[in-house]
């Protein structure tokens, strides 16, 4: 029975949603801003369930007298974040804000280095160890291939250049040609990441489509 | 000026402790980075609190002044009251909370990725129509040749050459090459404001 209510509910959205495909209209500005206020409690639920009570309250109730003088300095932090919700008091959130910038910049960075700036490089250098392919010239061939693809890609963004001497500002004629290309990858990528994209919208489309068929049992 | 000062030793101590502790393999550091990064998601659990706090005075707000359209912003502050109470009442895991979900926010999930499929046709059939420029061209015939490379026609099954040769080496070695520039780029770009934010250049919790 519960599961039939859930499904008429899920229809309904459904419905909702999908009707902006006749133009922005009541139930789909409804159905959006119950998704939104939704979600929202549904974060703080997780958030309280997940992280505050089991990582802060229970070590201050429970945990030992070591455990509850550790567990007061992210307590204070969660008290001065707290007060960033009052105008008058936001000032005192600073520090809590600070922390968080720098574990976050020290993640950003650690996460920038070792999770994509090493493997990849070291996977732009694959194709270029003999010993290790099976079929060295063609794998050679696609190296060499992405490798431009990779520089050409990296030069588009840099826009550093030069003064010439009628006053105007200008890259340097091989920069400009490897920008070009690096264009031309970038709108490759793109073009396949539109695709996957795509592809995974239309599974939903499909996937919706479907639920709706079910639930009148067709 | 005591406050910024006091933020800022905080930013760059703990981010050099957490930096230090991931990049130099001393078993003694591995704990106390790990100790610092549960505070930090414990502090990052009141900045949730603080966000949701801010969403329903904005609309609380919208509700009291009886702007127009004010009628969304009540039905947003029940429904998030609403979910909130089952999801602290019950758990994020309870069946109530997951009914309510799997009948709302899954299915409004799904319905606007399904009308993201219907937007996107649309928006690159515009491009051709405005800006039918090399680039253009390159972007919607990448696309178009790797999805017809990735499906398989009634009776014909997979295209001949462009399933088996040019799709693949479309995404595999054409866009990986450009894929690869663009995360190198992003990463490079992390990496540049992470050091920033470290050494204090930038300081998004107040301060010059």
């Amino acid at each position: 029975m519960s599961d039939f209510i859930v499904g008429i509910v899920s229809f309904l959205f459904t419905i909702m949603i999908l009707s902006y495909l006749i133009g922005d209209n009541v139930l789909f500005r409804l159905a959006v801003h119950i998704f939104v206020g939704a979600s929202a409690g549904y974060v703080a639920a997780v958030a309280i369930h997940q992280v505050i009570w089991p990582y802060l309250f229970v070590p201050l109730f429970e945990g030992s007298m070591l455990e509850r003088g550790l567990t007061m300095i992210p307590l204070i932090f969660f008290v001065l974040m707290l007060m960033k919700m009052s105008p008058r008091l936001s000032s005192l959130g600073g520090p809590a804000v600070g922390y968080l910038v720098g574990a976050g910049a020290a993640v950003a960075i650690s996460g920038a280095v070792l999770g994509t700036i090493l493997p990849q490089v070291d996977a732009a250098a694959q194709p270029f160890d003999w010993l290790q392919n099976p079929n060295p010239l063609g794998t050679l061939f696609n190296g060499i291939v992405m490798l431009i693809g990779t520089v050409a890609t990296l030069i588009y963004f840099q826009f550093g250049a030069r003064r010439a001497d009628d006053g105007s500002v200008k890259r340097n004629v091989i920069i400009e040609a490897l920008a070009w290309v690096g264009r031309l990858f970038v709108a490759l990528t793109l073009g396949v990441l539109f695709a996957g994209v795509f592809s995974a919208a239309l599974t939903a489309l499909i996937e919706r489509i479907y639920s709706l068929l079910a639930l009148f049992g067709f | 000026m005591k406050g910024k000062l006091v933020a800022t030793v905080i930013a760059i101590s703990v981010g050099l402790f957490i930096l230090v502790g991931t990049l130099l393999p001393f078993p003694i550091l591995v704990p106390m980075r790990l100790e610092l990064l549960r505070w930090a998601v414990i502090i990052s659990s009141a900045a949730v609190m603080v966000g949701i706090a801010n969403l329903i005075s904005v609309h609380f707000q919208k509700v009291r002044r009886r702007e127009k359209n004010s009628i969304y912003s009540a039905v947003l502050i029940l429904s998030m009251s609403f979910t909130l109470a089952l999801g602290v009442v019950f758990g994020p895991n309870g069946e109530w909370t997951q009914a309510l979900f799997e009948g709302i926010i899954f299915p409004v999930e799904a319905s606007l990725m399904a009308l993201l499929a219907v937007t996107l046709i649309y928006a690159s059939v515009r491009l051709l129509r405005r800006r039918a420029d090399l680039m253009s061209i390159v972007f919607v015939v990448t696309a178009a040749l790797t999805i017809f490379a990735s499906i398989s026609l009634p009776f014909f099954g997979e295209i001949p050459l462009l399933g088996d040769v040019i799709g693949p080496w479309l995404t595999s070695t054409l866009a990986a090459g450009g894929a690869r520039g663009l995360l190198l780029g992003v990463a490079l770009g992390a990496l540049t404001t992470g050091l920033r934010a470290l050494f204090a250049f930038d300081r998004p919790f107040g301060g010059k």
